[in-house]
């Protein structure tokens, strides 16, 4: 239910109940006022009557229906007085029903004279009251709502316009885009106040993202000196002569961290450099030649491991792609292929104009593989791996408009780069 | 062999120097462009360890006037920049190979002295170490003047130890320099042990002394005697 659906039953709800105790209230003042008139209209009567009676008028043509004037006599102890009450009688045409009336008992003294003078009048009953004022608050009611109704829906098609706006605008923000986000311009207080908060924050994330890339870049890159410096001191310790075995260990141990440390910097900024978009695919390349320089590349590597590589490889494939990063791309799957697999295992190599395809053979996955492409995620028994070898071909093919998808069945690893189809 | 090292950190500089100056290279600095600039102009240098990346210009810039002055002097490109375009460009300025940082020292050496031999005159190109002597154009290896037949690893293996005789030579340094940086792929070096072992079987059953020195546990060392 949204905010104005909300809002429009709540305030129906009160309406229901201002309208309930506004029909009681207006019952109760028309019901009041009924009866005032009522006796003002008998009180009057009464004065005619009176003057009648003074002006000589017979006393049998002013008595009639539902009034009679009786003469009590020319010296009355009680003094001049006028009751109302309320009274029933029979109704005039139902035959066997009662009708509510207003009675005004009254003596009125004429000329020295008292007459008790005795009116009734119809009344309007309290059941027709009730009815009316039903009636009406029932339809005010109706009117009412549908109105409510109504202005909801334009409420939530025009007042709420720009809320909707700035939604999509909020969903569509990318933090590694520059371009401010596009917020509706508006005068509502509380939209303007939502615009200036998501503007800054927006701008805010953007930069803090922007800080810690080029952090990154910057880190991995300026790593690397100090790197090889110590790595060049610790191969001129080496020279020195009267090192003993243990001591020659010790240092080749400590480059072998150091190289580990390196290569680790050159992945982490390769994979920011992709991140922010520093390889632009000029034009198409031609897929295979690379792929096949590759093979030709790791070839030897495979076969020192015993594994056989099987290529199917379909000249002329052209991808529009970065030549290094294209490279770099089928470089990690192979090596990959050759680092996960297994005593006697096998590699395949398959490409065409939709794809590139590599299998090996190898043990299970021991982590789920959807994390496989995630940085730092990788097998256990894996441990010259760094981790980063799939997270950078996942970001190449993010950021190239290719799919890359990995399955594993029968022993064999499959990943699968596909190419755009409409190209 | 006279060299130049085109280099901005003064650390780097040091350990190059360190290393080489054991052997018989005359070892020169320049720390920024200005600096090689000017002696590039005023002496001639063998070879020219050149970065690409240095704090007052580009380092293919130092390149293109080196190979317009004097293109007889080789070039050695060294740059932490692992971009293809760099090393395309830098080759076809004329550059005559290209090492990414960081770099093993030794593998820096055999680089060197590769370039080194392939510009030298014809008839200097052979090494001659001990009983051993090869001749780099033909690759031919003789073992007191017997010839033998070597694979073309156990070749490379052999001139690597050459090159870099008396220094320590891990297993990983040699994987590397045999097989490429992605030699990390294998789960041992054990491979390494075999050439070595076939090596030495060769250079030794001409009656030459025993010149493979064994680290255990580490590596090896090309030795005199």
């Amino acid at each position: 239910m949204n905010l104005i659906a909300k809002t429009t039953v709540f305030y129906l709800l009160v309406s229901v109940l201002v309208f309930g105790i506004g029909g009681y209230v207006t019952y109760h003042v028309v019901e009041t006022e009924v009866i005032k008139e009522t006796d003002f209209a008998l009180y009057d009567e009464v004065q005619d009557m009176a003057d009648d009676i003074r002006d000589g008028i017979p006393l049998e043509i002013l008595r009639r229906r539902r009034a009679s004037i009786e003469h009590v006599g020319d010296h009355l102890q009680i003094d001049t007085f006028y009751r109302f009450s309320d009274t029933i009688a029979p109704h005039p045409y139902r035959e066997g029903e009662t009708e509510p009336y207003r009675k005004l008992e009254a003596v009125k003294e004429v000329d020295g004279s008292f007459f008790h003078i005795t009116i009734t009048d119809v009344f309007i009953e309290s059941d027709d009251i009730y009815d009316v004022v039903v009636e009406i608050i029932w339809r005010l009611f109706l009117i009412l709502g549908v109105g409510m109704l109504i202005a909801s829906f334009l409420v939530t098609r025009w007042l709420l316009t720009p809320f909707q706006r700035i939604l999509s605008s909020i969903r569509g923000f990318n933090i590694k885009q520059s371009e401010p986000l596009d917020l509706p311009k508006t005068t509502t207080r509380e939209f303007r106040q939502l615009n200036a908060f998501v503007s800054a924050m927006t701008e805010r994330a953007r930069r803090d993202f922007r800080t810690v890339r080029e952090f990154s870049e910057n880190a991995s890159h300026e790593m690397q000196t100090p790197l090889s410096i110590a790595r060049g001191k610790l191969e001129l310790l080496q020279e020195t002569p009267s090192l003993d075995q243990e001591q020659l260990r010790l240092i080749d141990d400590a480059q072998t961290a150091l190289r580990r440390l390196s290569k680790l910097g050159s992945a982490l900024l390769l994979l920011t450099k992709i991140e922010n978009h520093e390889f632009r695919a000029q034009h198409k390349i031609d897929f295979s030649a690379i792929v096949n320089a590759c093979i030709d590349n790791f070839e030897e590597l495979a076969m020192l491991r015993g594994l056989p590589v099987k290529r199917d490889v379909k000249p002329g494939v052209k991808v529009a792609l970065d030549p290094t990063l294209a490279d770099v791309l089928v470089s990690n799957l192979v090596r990959n292929a050759i680092r996960h697999n297994q005593e006697d295992g096998a590699i395949e190599v398959h490409l065409d104009h939709k794809g590139l395809i590599i299998r090996n053979t190898g043990a299970a996955p021991t982590i789920p593989t959807r994390d496989l492409f995630k940085r730092f995620r990788k097998n256990q028994q894996s441990e010259k791996s760094m981790g980063l070898g799939l997270a950078i071909v996942k970001k190449i093919c993010d950021t190239n408009r290719l799919s890359v998808n990995y399955d594993f069945q029968d022993g064999w690893h499959e990943i699968s780069v596909i190419f755009p189809t409409n190209v | 062999m006279k060299l130049l090292i085109v280099e901005d950190q003064q650390e780097l500089v040091d350990n190059i120097q360190a290393y080489l100056s054991r052997g018989d290279v005359v070892c020169e600095a320049a720390r920024n462009f200005a600096e090689a600039q000017d002696r590039l102009l005023s002496f001639s240098y063998d070879i020219v360890l050149l970065d690409l990346m240095l704090p007052d210009g580009s380092g293919l810039n130092l390149l293109r006037l080196l190979k317009r002055m004097n293109p007889e002097t080789g070039v050695l490109i060294i740059s932490a920049k692992n971009a293809l375009d760099d090393k395309i460009k830098g080759l076809e300025l004329g550059a005559d190979d290209y090492l990414t940082k960081p770099f093993h020292l030794s593998e820096l050496n055999a680089r060197l002295n590769a370039i080194f031999r392939r510009r030298r005159q014809q008839g200097h190109k052979v090494l001659e170490h001990g009983c051993i002597r090869i001749d780099t154009d033909t690759r031919e290896v003789t073992v007191s003047d017997q010839p033998i037949t070597l694979t073309v690893k156990e070749y490379e293996l052999l001139l690597f130890f050459i090159t870099n005789k008396n220094r320590v030579l891990t297993k990983q340094v040699i994987a590397e320099h045999l097989w490429g940086d992605d030699v990390d792929l294998l789960d041992s070096f054990d491979f390494v042990y075999q050439h070595i072992k076939n090596l030495r079987k060769k250079i030794a059953i001409e009656g030459c002394e025993e010149h493979i020195k064994t680290i255990y546990g580490l590596g090896y060392k090309f030795t005199n005697r």
